[in-house]
């Protein structure tokens, strides 16, 4: 579906978050360290995206990106990628767990129509089908 | 560029019928895209959508803000702007030029 950009989707929430799975995205270029890298090389940018368990080790997770400083997410994740943090909060009771799927990609790209007609609808269609997520905090980096 | 390219997934996952919440460190930019909802956390450069390395509270203290805003009654497409003081210094976000 297109929507022009003057229009804004919007999914009230209605709930308790203490009872909501949360899901994480970020376009800050976040994969694990097994996984392939996101393509520095191409000019035109990488239009992939890498997914996470629930039970993903912050210390398994490493930043690919060349459009920003993330020497600060190499020394702790969390400040692109709050995956500890969002554990924080499911264990001090304010939200009720993770969803089972987290995305990451590299939001740079100079393809961007592919972005938006690819890439994005097939992130959300991991977010709602396979990960279940009640709510989604998204980070650009 | 990400500040703009994750509104676009921000707002497909909106339209599955899922609230969302963006924290963006590049407000104007995010802004020109229209997020369904979304926090700035004042003077917080890129890099640090969450604050700095290891400042677990004030991490935490971002990210319930941010949640905490789907159950605000926000204005769609307008991004909120909080202060966090144990930041530290602060930055001056990227500016969009017309």
């Amino acid at each position: 579906m297109t929507l022009a950009r003057k229009c804004v989707p919007f999914t009230p929430f209605d709930g308790d978050l203490k009872r909501m799975s949360i899901a994480l995205v970020t376009a800050g270029g976040v994969h694990l360290r097994e996984q392939e890298p996101f393509n520095i090389a191409d000019e035109l940018g990488d239009l992939t995206y890498r997914v996470f368990a629930d039970d993903v080790e912050s210390t398994q997770l490493m930043v690919t990106h060349h459009h920003y400083d993330h020497t600060d997410a190499d020394q702790d994740i969390n400040v692109v990628f709050p995956i500890d943090v969002l554990r924080d909060l499911a264990a001090e009771g304010f939200i009720g767990g993770l969803a089972r799927k987290h995305v990451g990609y590299m939001g740079y790209t100079m393809q961007l129509k592919a972005m938006y007609e690819g890439t994005a609808p097939q992130i959300a269609n991991e977010i709602d089908r396979g990960g279940r997520a009640d709510a989604v905090v998204l980070t650009g980096g | 560029m990400c500040h703009r390219t994750v509104v676009a997934v921000q707002r497909e996952i909106e339209m599955r019928g899922i609230p969302t919440v963006l924290i963006t460190v590049s407000p104007e930019v995010s802004a020109q895209m229209r997020p369904p909802r979304a926090l700035y956390p004042k003077g917080f450069k890129i890099g640090n959508s969450l604050g700095r390395p290891n400042m677990r509270e004030l991490q935490r203290q971002v990210l319930r803000d941010a949640l905490s805003l789907l159950l605000e009654n926000t204005r769609p497409g307008s991004v909120v702007t909080r202060e966090y003081p144990d930041y530290g210094e602060q930055y001056e976000p990227p500016h969009v030029r017309n």
